[in-house]
């Protein structure tokens, strides 16, 4: 009986080439007919060696080096790192600046959820949702054009500072764009809450218990679907986090649904704090004088991308280059919630659970199915796949 | 139950003050304890008392060559707790290091163990799956690349061989 079963389990190997979501990624997902059985993962088609880099460049150029790991996160990377910096050289940055900070992050997360938003409604066949969510994408990006200039790797950080700053017609537009986004989050929170036929792809899927996402040490918006209370803004305020507070958003279920509500909610909070920012921006200086050289010892800095945290730890042997710079991003963090709840799932939730959990890895454009039994593998691509779900759950209304 | 920076801070400190083999403790910045373990047999009997504690979950695992002359790398385990941040660190030997792996006690372990196995050459006993994680599965092998003597040259042969067609 066993080595039938054997026998009629298939090994489908998911990726790594192509964007499809955002990078690459490889899965081997076990099957047994219809169910997933195992998922295995193997990351590192996108691995620059960033880490190793860092140890043979100036404290300055890493800054430009860092924001380079994440297209969609560059200005947390550079704020992760330049707070540790500056914490290791006993630098004090001005309120000015450090409010800067948060707001461009909080431009930022809001640039992240859209996109997230559409990825997620388009490996679920709702297209309609991600052309208007990347639509409005389009306003974010505007807004941190016309805040830094460009349109991703915003550049806004220094060490010691930013580089840039707003004035009053600037606040007007970012006011503007915050009332139509305001509206359409509004709009999208119902969507995601009350579509029949979107709700039969999230509600119930790929659940994550609380105790799940504690154990498996999950972070951000997973980790808050799950009603995991885990969120740096909050826990470990940095920057002007103290000055202008952040109100977590927690959700209980803990399924795509919740996923869903979790990162909409934050937008809503993203758009108050950016708000309460432009009415007290501090008056004052944007920089501070930094040495070029780092006083030796080791720090860890801890911030909340829009993923969930984002861990550096930082050792400086006093010279003017790092002794080490360890990153640790939050998908490496989710990614094995990903493992653990596609077994037992049906092979068409796995865009869905996936996309999920906002992966940074993107993927997968060649599915392979392998049957041992015949030995000829039959060839997916994720394009293949996408639709087999949408085809799947049109055949299997619930 | 939320434990605050404060408590989590204190609880550990006496967790590990108290703690039957003797052990370093140092509060390098006003948020973090460093634990300084006698060796890597302590690894896992500390990280459950950190977890019956319900301190933290495990943020990261850092790697650190202190360099050739030295010998010796650290590893550093490190807990989040609100802002409160315990790191349990001990030194291996750079050649042939052999460590207890967390994954029974933290599943989560497995990737930040696999990333250290191929960036450090430390081994990990009890680590289901010890592939690369990262690196090329063709990745020359005993070339640890963030070792700080590591030479880039060794890569120059691996783009140089014919492609298998995924055989």
């Amino acid at each position: 009986m066993e080595s039938k079963r054997q026998d009629e389990r298939f090994i489908i190997p998911i990726g790594p080439q192509h964007p499809a979501l955002k990078e690459p990624a490889h899965f081997r997902i076990t099957v047994d007919g219809e169910i997933i059985t195992n998922a295995v993962v193997r990351l590192g088609y996108a691995h620059r060696g960033i880490e190793k880099a860092t140890e043979s460049r100036n404290w300055v150029q890493n800054i430009y080096l860092v924001e380079r790991i994440c297209g969609i996160c560059s200005h947390i990377h550079a704020t992760a790192y330049c707070l540790g910096v500056e914490r290791l050289a006993g630098v004090e940055v001005p309120p000015r600046a450090q409010t800067l900070r948060v707001l461009v992050a909080e431009l930022e997360r809001i640039h992240s959820h859209l996109l997230w938003l559409g990825v997620a409604a388009h490996e679920a066949g709702f297209d309609t949702l991600f052309m208007y969510s990347w639509r409005d994408r389009e306003t974010v990006m505007d807004l941190l054009e016309n805040v830094s200039g460009n349109r991703v790797n915003y550049s806004v950080n220094l060490l010691g500072g930013v580089k840039i700053d707003i004035d009053n017609q600037i606040s007007d537009t970012i006011r503007e764009g915050l009332a139509f986004l305001e509206e359409r989050t509004l709009h999208y929170l119902d969507v995601v809450s009350n579509d029949m036929a979107f709700l039969q792809r999230t509600r119930g899927i790929g659940v994550l218990t609380r105790s799940q996402a504690d154990v498996l040490g999950c972070v951000g918006p997973v980790a808050r679907a799950s009603n995991v209370p885990r969120d740096v803004r909050v826990e470990a305020p940095y920057g002007a986090y103290q000055q202008y507070p952040v109100n977590i958003v927690l959700v209980e279920k803990g399924d795509l649904e919740a996923r869903f509500i979790v990162r909409l909610k934050e937008l809503l909070e993203s758009y108050r704090i950016i708000r309460e920012i432009l009415d007290t921006l501090p008056p004052g200086e944007l920089t501070t004088r930094m040495p070029r050289r780092i006083k030796e010892g080791e720090t860890i800095s801890r911030v909340e991308a829009p993923r969930g945290e984002l861990f550096y730890f930082i050792k400086s042997n006093g010279t003017d280059t790092p002794e080490r710079v360890k990153v640790r991003t939050p998908t490496i963090c989710n990614m094995l919630s990903v493992l653990k709840l596609a077994v037992g799932h049906q092979l068409a939730d796995l865009p869905m659970i996936l996309a999920g959990i906002d992966p940074c890895f993107s993927c997968n454009d060649r599915v392979a199915i392998i049957d041992h039994r015949r030995k000829s593998p039959e060839i997916w691509t994720w394009q293949d796949l996408r639709q087999y779900g949408i085809e799947y759950y049109n055949g299997h209304s619930r | 139950m939320i434990i605050t920076t404060e408590k989590a801070l204190s609880t550990a400190t006496e967790l590990f003050e108290n703690w039957v083999w003797k052990t370093r403790t140092e509060k390098p910045e006003p948020n973090r304890l460093d634990v300084y373990l006698r060796s890597s047999e302590d690894l896992i009997p500390m990280t459950v008392g950190l977890r019956v504690q319900r301190l933290g979950y495990l943020a990261a695992i850092t790697g650190l060559d202190l360099g050739p002359e030295t010998k010796e790398c650290e590893l550093l385990y490190h807990f989040c707790t609100a802002a409160a941040i315990v790191t349990l660190r001990f030194r291996v030997p750079r050649d042939g290091a052999i460590v207890p792996s967390l994954c029974s006690v933290i599943p989560s372990a497995e990737v930040f163990e696999r990333e250290a196995s191929e960036m450090f050459g430390i081994t990990f006993h009890g680590l289901r799956n010890p592939d690369h994680l990262y690196l090329p599965d063709d990745w020359p092998e005993k070339t640890y690349p963030l070792l700080k003597d590591f030479n880039p040259e060794v890569l120059k042969t691996l783009h140089d061989r014919e492609p298998d067609n995924g055989k």
